[in-house]
């Protein structure tokens, strides 16, 4: 027997993959679950994927005490940055896993659904400790198929498939881009390393330069797809309006914070030696989302496509964020995800509660004199629009306080004050829906189920987003000290 | 020796024809499938090209995984077009509009 030589020594520090290590085989041993359970017990299936993502958070603050932050000879980090990105994309796929219980509970094929759901936040997972091209696009990709396949999830909706298909036809795309920019920095730089890429563009000369810009162009641009900026946002209101709604709560948090995440460390380590150009494309794109998102959802009577415009909206506020390139500014970026993604999962809740009666309870009319019949509800989705519009004292205030000061502190006074006439417009779709609430003849019954994972939902983040508004400084501090890892 | 900007030119071609076709095509998905595909060619051809000038093999270990990842989208855009075509009997662009707003 020939002794086996291994090219490179073992990785040391592999403990710090354990998150991806369980959402990996937890997945595959709930697809086996599903297949073995009869039909009536599938529910197990779902409590075991929540127990998972809950595991998961729990390793991940585990393996965040350990001394080491890198492994696979650094092409992997868990530095304070990664660990709370994770942290919220567990958190959005509890709070998803917990919307979906009822929802897809009739539906065949309930364990892929889980399933595919653990895959995409193993990708997202992978992608936020991406320091190199190569990992990074692979959890993408990972993450992107996924959530393709959750959209559609619903094989006999007809709309459910075509906004799959769009969706597809428009990611692939984006990664193409992706790439194609991707070989014009590799050719330059002879790296897929995010920090080596960066010294040598630094330090490279003219003769580089176009290959260098084309290619950070063609890179922000497919990014720029993943998170639904404009211009890139043509796919955003189809594909949340035809998703499943848990899997457009889940696609509106998850895969954002994943991709701002991805987004700020090609900024930072890739591209420091850039910083006025890529500026000024990021001044574009953060005015035209924010004009696109706040002006276009007025004109929407369908409230899941309405919210698919406030994302793109809120996208647009926090690219100001990046724009400040500051620590305060990258700080704000952190604030916001974490707040939005708290306001994003209670409205969702209500809306799937309003599922009743064959009704979809997806349009604004629906909405109306809900605070007659029941005024609890009425009362959180109203905090929660307030919230979304920025009114003080609740927390999507502070998110668009922390970006806003960011971006005035980096002197640029005429975004800042963009920023605050969006956000101004984008207040009045917001506040219509509290004046269906409460200032509208109810049109349509309100029997609907009651459903207990759905009102915890609603309580805890109508209390969270209280909370946050009224001491605001844990949530700050917490986003300061996470960056700890980036710059 | 073939020099290195004529591989780019061959890759610019295939990206750029991928691109028109998949946005001037008003017929058929599946055109907008191999067009996606004709696009990830063009970039494992630049890699391939950077790589072999660079004298680095990195470029090439990414074309693996481009061309497993791109095998990995088509299986999946396959199966929504069966999954849509299931239900709209339909696959020419034209149709596919019951989202609008």
């Amino acid at each position: 027997m020939a002794e086996v030589v291994f090219p490179f020594p073992f990785p040391e520090n592999l403990e710090l993959i354990l998150p991806e290590i369980i959402l990996a085989v937890m997945g595959m041993v709930v697809l086996l679950m599903s297949v073995f359970l009869s039909v009536s017990r599938q529910n197990i299936v779902a409590g075991v994927s929540i127990a998972t993502v809950i595991a998961v958070g729990a390793s991940v603050l585990y393996v965040s005490g350990s001394d080491a932050s890198t492994t696979f000879y650094g092409y992997f980090v868990l530095d304070p940055f990664a660990v709370y990105a994770k942290l919220l994309i567990a958190i959005a796929t509890v709070f998803a896993m917990m919307l979906s219980l009822n929802y897809v509970k009739d539906e065949a094929n309930v364990g892929e659904y889980y399933t595919i759901m653990l895959f995409a936040s193993l990708g997202m997972m992978l992608m936020v400790s991406a320091t190199n091209f190569v990992t990074m696009y692979l959890g993408l990709e990972l993450m992107a198929l996924s959530v393709y396949v959750l959209v559609g999830y619903q094989r006999d909706v007809l709309r459910s498939t075509e906004a799959a298909l769009k969706y597809f036809i428009l990611g692939a795309l984006s990664s193409c881009m992706l790439l194609y920019g991707l070989t014009f920095l590799y050719g330059s730089t002879g790296s897929f390393i995010f920090t080596e890429m960066g010294d040598i563009i630094s330090n490279s000369g003219e003769d580089q330069r176009l290959a260098v810009l084309t290619g950070m162009l063609f890179v922000l641009a497919g990014l720029s797809f993943k998170v639904s900026v404009a211009p890139f946002h043509m796919w955003t209101p189809d594909a949340y309006e035809g998703a499943p709604t848990p899997i457009t709560a889940f696609m509106s948090v998850a895969p954002k914070v994943a991709g701002l995440v991805v987004f700020m460390r090609i900024l930072v380590d890739v591209f420091p030696g850039l910083q006025a150009e890529y500026t000024t494309i990021l001044m574009f794109l953060a005015v035209l989302s924010m004009a696109v998102g706040n002006i276009a959802a007025i004109a929407q009577r369908n409230i899941k496509r309405m919210l698919a415009y406030s994302t793109i909206g809120h996208i647009g506020f926090i690219l100001l964020g990046l724009i400040a390139g500051s620590n305060d500014g990258y700080a704000g970026i952190l604030i916001y995800m974490t707040i939005y993604l708290f306001m994003t999962m209670g409205v969702f809740a209500i809306i799937i509660m309003m599922r009743r009666d064959e009704i979809q309870g997806e349009l604004l009319d629906d909405f109306a004199g809900l605070s007659r019949v029941r005024p609890g509800y009425a009362l959180a989705m109203g905090l929660l629009m307030f919230s979304m519009a920025g009114i003080p004292f609740l927390g999507g205030f502070w998110a668009k306080y922390a970006v806003f000061i960011a971006v005035i502190e980096a002197d640029h006074i005429i975004l800042a004050t963009l920023g605050v006439l969006f956000s101004a417009i984008g207040a009045f779709y917001y506040i219509r829906i509290v004046k269906y609430m409460y200032f509208d003849e109810e049109r349509v019954s309100f029997n609907f189920a009651k459903s207990a994972p759905l009102q915890v939902i609603v309580v805890l983040t109508t209390l969270v987003i209280v909370a946050i508004g009224i001491y605001p400084e844990p949530v700050m501090a917490m986003c300061r000290l996470a960056l700890a890892g980036l710059v | 020796m073939i020099p290195l900007s004529s591989f780019l030119i061959v890759g610019a071609a295939l990206f750029s024809i991928g691109i028109i076709g998949l946005f001037l095509n008003r017929k058929n998905v599946i055109t907008i499938l191999m067009c996606i595909e004709l696009m990830l060619l063009a970039v494992n051809i630049n890699f391939a090209a950077f790589s072999h000038f660079l004298g680095d093999i990195g470029g090439q270990i990414f074309v693996f995984f481009v061309l497993t990842v791109a095998a990995a989208e088509v299986a999946v855009g396959l199966a929504i077009l069966v999954a849509y075509y299931r239900q709209r009997r339909s696959i020419i662009i034209e149709d596919i509009n019951t989202l609008q707003g």
